[in-house]
């Protein structure tokens, strides 16, 4: 017995170390050796790069102002567009909702050139929507290569992710919390203004300030669906980084992690004091989506609905369905080449090519690899920081570099930093390969699961954990027994970001792939690009085919855990 | 390459071994068996082969990774194919995401460089090397090395170091679909208000076509007038997009009826039985930028011999047209024997531009840092 809670008692601080040395190894470690460039010049310290991007006009107004503003802008979008969406999901029952619940995170994993390719098809000169506007009369849109454009596109990245944490908070709303407001002589929308909107809010700005620190960072969108004068912060560093230009590059990322820190941090103050009464264990009553009566209001709500899908038709399925065609067509007409140029390629590819299928289990492989790693990393960060004050914000603020540290700054860190070699004690270490993918992979992505999970675990009444803490259960127990039940539809949401974040993750999996083995399907992607698109959007189909399927699997998996 | 991966991960430790031991396990023998096969290759014998009295020597080539690995028709495995079958020798193709600059970064960070030669030079990146590095990247090619060396046309030397030895050369024109649009004959027409919004260029500081075009409209424009120019075209709306295949994407979805690419472009079409009506070529101002590519050997490579085999094996008549052919550029050498349909499709320019290494050092960042700055302004 006793011997039993000793070692209950060392789970969490045992995993909390882990974590630590993961994050060191495969993030702090490496993206700091590229910090380094910004303060220390020919071996002395010094403000001056930082200083320099600071006072220029250049920088502040027409890079960073810019990019401040269409990450703005795309917020918005991205809040306006997934927030019905929240509302349909969690409020309305109708067959397939669970699977459409499952696949809303499917744009989140495709290859940014797969979305631009299905954008240039949808919205193009050529389009399916200026294909649908010139049957019904009205003249042709010119929404490409324009801020518009771009704007739209990270909406149809970053909406699903804000329904996705919306929903998930609001499936664990406490029906009883809303009835208790009801039988005290509260409307329906009085209900749901003081009761249900507070409860939501967390996750609503979770899935705003991702959004931002995301599009803030945002690169290969920009270029491909805006072009070049419309550069952002990344499309700078990028280009510095191609000129082999250190200096300026790493201060002028570490001026763009200030900034995605200094809100990532703003947001967790936030977070901290909003935190509610919910218990999370009896959700709200679904209505079904077809009315049993009709009366002005049911019919007003399930009209909000068409419309709302009507919207949603244009911007997700128009641009995924439009891949998907241009996979099974070419100039002549319907064709499946495009596929027969997998299968050869699988057939008699050589070794040193990528090849279809190898690229597919890799995913799959690194993708469960990584929510396994992943799910106990953000959860152990979300316990470690719940209710601690700003010291507990602080490490939460670290906690969530990841998301706030430049793509290309973290991809040039581990390059130096772990796949040239580090000298450990004399000896010198290489870190790359499957194990160093996952790694990487995970600590992408468990953000995901703690920003899942903790707003839904602040919530909890604290009295929960410290009465099963009397009884004698050790912390990890506790957490075990009693949280994680009552939090379980944040992990699952959690889950499923982690899966995606491993599927859709390329700069660090072909960095650190050693040898030619370890591609995976964007990098398939990425290689079956060429003067025709073709093979190319056959490989991105599969993908999606592969993924959504993967989705639905772990939503369903993780929902027989549902108590 | 990975046989010295897993040697070197083996000794670095448990987890690094267990890693590269995962990624012996799945991967596939096949030394590469194209439809194209000549039959003369001994498949399977590019693994495996540390079982024997005399280990063959292994010559790692770097590379970009479309030259192995393009759906069409990439040169990598036949040429790995036709070496192997020559030479008692195995070829091993490395094709690192950062291309160029990976090596680069190596050699800043002090680590060690383990290719012998790379495949995928131009100007541009030698200038990069040379104002980034301050041991040699390349070693020079020695006098008389190489029996095909004076194969190589004059005019595409472009190291007066001699590291570089030029394979073939692309001329970045424009393309453009006469369905749609008539291309200006010459710079000027670009600004002219018909061609508002008709054109689609590449980023000169990512990719070597947009480059190659932001330096022919400074040899058009002048130095003092290309920025100017550039203001005006931006003004008629044209679209600086990332890379190559993003532009040439939007161009064959119809978004725009001009776009910078190759003069060899109808090669392509011709191969691919698209309608030559979308593959029109105009050389603006009847010139078209000259841009070769070039081999060289790593400094660092020890196998000089070898390397020096090589790179006369890839100047052979045989080998620089299938390399025209594939990677649809022209051969470098005067011998190349190239089948007729490609003299057909393959458009040379009236007259080739060209910045020279030494035109282009000290000169090539300033000209580009500012042509970005004006044109990301907003």
């Amino acid at each position: 017995m006793a011997r039993r809670l000793d070692i209950g008692r060392l789970v969490l601080p045992a995993a909390a170390v882990v974590t630590g040395v993961v994050l060191l190894v495969v993030f702090y470690y490496p993206v700091a050796t590229v910090f380094v460039e910004s303060v220390v010049v020919d071996g002395r310290l010094t403000v001056g790069p930082v200083s320099e991007i600071l006072t220029s006009d250049f920088y502040l107004v027409d890079i960073i102002g810019f990019t401040a503003y269409q990450a703005f802008l795309s917020t918005v979008a991205s809040v306006a567009l997934g927030l019905p969406g929240a509302w349909v999901l969690a409020r309305f029952e109708f067959p397939g909702r669970r699977t459409l619940r499952s696949v809303t995170i499917l744009p989140f994993v495709l290859p940014s050139i797969m979305v631009a390719i299905g954008f240039v098809a949808m919205f193009g000169r050529r389009g399916t929507l200026n294909g649908v506007l010139g049957a019904v009369g009205l003249g042709p849109v010119e929404l490409l290569f324009t801020l518009e454009a771009v704007v739209v596109a990270h909406a149809f990245y970053n909406a699903p992710l804000v329904t996705r944490v919306v929903t998930a908070a609001w499936e664990s709303v406490d029906a009883r919390t809303v009835e208790t407001a009801r039988s005290l002589g509260a409307s329906p929308t009085r209900a749901f203004r003081d009761v249900v909107v507070p409860q939501l809010l967390p996750a609503v700005a979770v899935g705003a300030t991702l959004t931002f620190v995301f599009t803030f960072a945002s690169f290969p969108i920009v270029l491909a669906l805006g072009g070049f004068q419309l550069a952002t912060v990344e499309v700078w560093i990028f280009k510095l980084v191609s000129d082999l230009e250190y200096a300026e590059a790493a201060a002028l990322a570490t001026v763009e992690t200030g900034i995605s820190l200094g809100l990532t941090y703003a947001y967790l103050r936030y977070e901290s004091q909003t935190s509610g009464q919910g218990e999370g264990a009896n959700p709200l009553a679904r209505q079904s989506l077809v009315p049993e009566t009709a009366s002005v209001k049911t019919l007003a709500s399930r009209l909000s609905v068409l419309v709302y899908g009507l919207v949603v038709v244009v911007v997700f399925v128009g641009p995924i369905a439009s891949m998907l065609l241009a996979s099974v067509s070419n100039a002549e007409g319907f064709t499946l080449t495009h596929y027969r140029f997998l299968l050869e390629r699988q057939a008699t590819g050589a070794a040193f090519q990528v090849k279809p299928l190898p690229a597919i289990r890799n995913s799959l492989l690194f993708g469960v690899a990584t929510v396994a790693v992943a799910l106990p990393m953000g959860v152990v960060v979300s316990v470690l920081s719940a209710r601690a004050g700003w010291k507990g914000r602080l490490v939460d603020t670290l906690a969530m570099g990841p998301l706030a540290v430049s793509g290309i700054v973290v991809g040039l860190g581990l390059l130096r930093g772990l796949v040239f070699g580090v000298d450990v004690f004399g000896r010198e270490v290489v870190v790359t390969g499957t194990v160093a993918i996952v790694a990487a992979h995970a600590v992408a992505a468990y953000p995901f699961v703690t920003r899942n999970v903790s707003p839904l675990l602040a919530r909890l009444n604290p009295r929960l954990v410290e009465s099963a803490r009397s009884l004698g259960a050790s912390r990890a127990r506790a957490l075990w027994d009693v949280e994680l039940p009552l939090v379980w539809a944040g992990v699952v949401a959690g889950a499923a970001f982690a899966f995606a974040i491993s599927v859709g993750e390329f700069d660090s999996t072909v960095i650190l792939a050693s040898g030619s083995g370890s591609y995976t399907m964007p990098v398939a992607v990425e290689r079956y690009l060429g003067r025709r698109l073709g093979p190319a959007t056959a490989m991105g189909s599969i993908l999606l085919v592969v993924t959504a399927a993967s989705f639905v699997v772990i939503d369903r998996f993780g929902g027989r855990w549902e108590l | 390459m990975r046989r010295r991966e897993f040697i070197r991960t083996a000794g670095a430790g448990g987890a690094a071994a267990l890693v590269a031991g995962c990624l012996g396990g799945g991967t596939d023998a096949s030394g590469g068996s194209t439809a194209e096969s000549t039959g003369t290759a001994a498949d399977g014998t590019t693994t495996g082969t540390a079982v024997g009295s005399t280990i063959p020597s292994e010559l790692v080539v770097a590379t970009y990774s479309a030259f192995v690995d393009a759906p069409s028709s990439s040169p990598g495995p036949w040429l790995k194919e036709q070496y192997e079958s020559e030479f008692d020798a195995t070829l091993t193709w490395e094709t690192p995401e950062n291309e160029l600059n990976y090596f680069i970064e190596r050699q800043l960070g002090g680590a060690g460089i383990d290719a012998d030669v790379y495949v995928g030079l131009d100007t541009n990146m030698l200038i990069r090397i040379d104002e980034r590095l301050s041991e040699p990247l390349f070693a020079p090619v020695a006098d008389g090395a190489l029996s095909r060396r004076d194969d190589v046309k004059s005019s595409l030397e472009f190291d007066p170091q001699g590291r570089a030895v030029p394979y073939d050369t692309g001329y970045i024109s424009l393309v453009w679909n006469e369905n749609e649009t008539t291309a200006p004959e010459t710079f000027d027409g670009l600004l002219e208000p018909e061609h508002a919004g008709e054109l689609l260029v590449q980023n000169p500081t990512s990719s070597a076509t947009g480059k190659a075009f932001l330096l022919h409209t400074i040899a058009a424009k002048g130095e003092d007038g290309y920025l100017d120019y550039w203001q005006r075209l931006r003004e008629n709306d044209v679209r600086v997009l990332g890379s190559w295949e993003d532009s040439y994407n939007a161009y064959s979805n119809g978004e725009a009826p001009m776009v910078v690419s190759y003069s060899t472009d109808q090669v392509f079409a011709n191969q691919s039985g698209e309608p030559m009506s979308e593959h029109q070529i105009r050389f603006l101002n009847d010139q078209g930028y000259a841009n070769p590519e070039g081999m060289a050997r790593f400094a660092a490579s020890e196998k000089e011999g070898l390397v020096d085999e090589f790179m006369d094996f890839v100047l052979t008549p045989e080998v620089q047209a299938e390399i025209a052919v594939r990677n649809v550029q022209f051969p470098a050498t005067t011998t190349a024997e190239l089948p007729e349909e490609f003299a057909q499709y393959a458009h040379e320019p009236p007259e080739a531009v060209t910045f020279t290494y030494d035109e282009l050092k000290g000169s090539l960042s300033e000209w580009t840092d500012a042509w970005a700055r004006a044109f990301a302004s907003k």
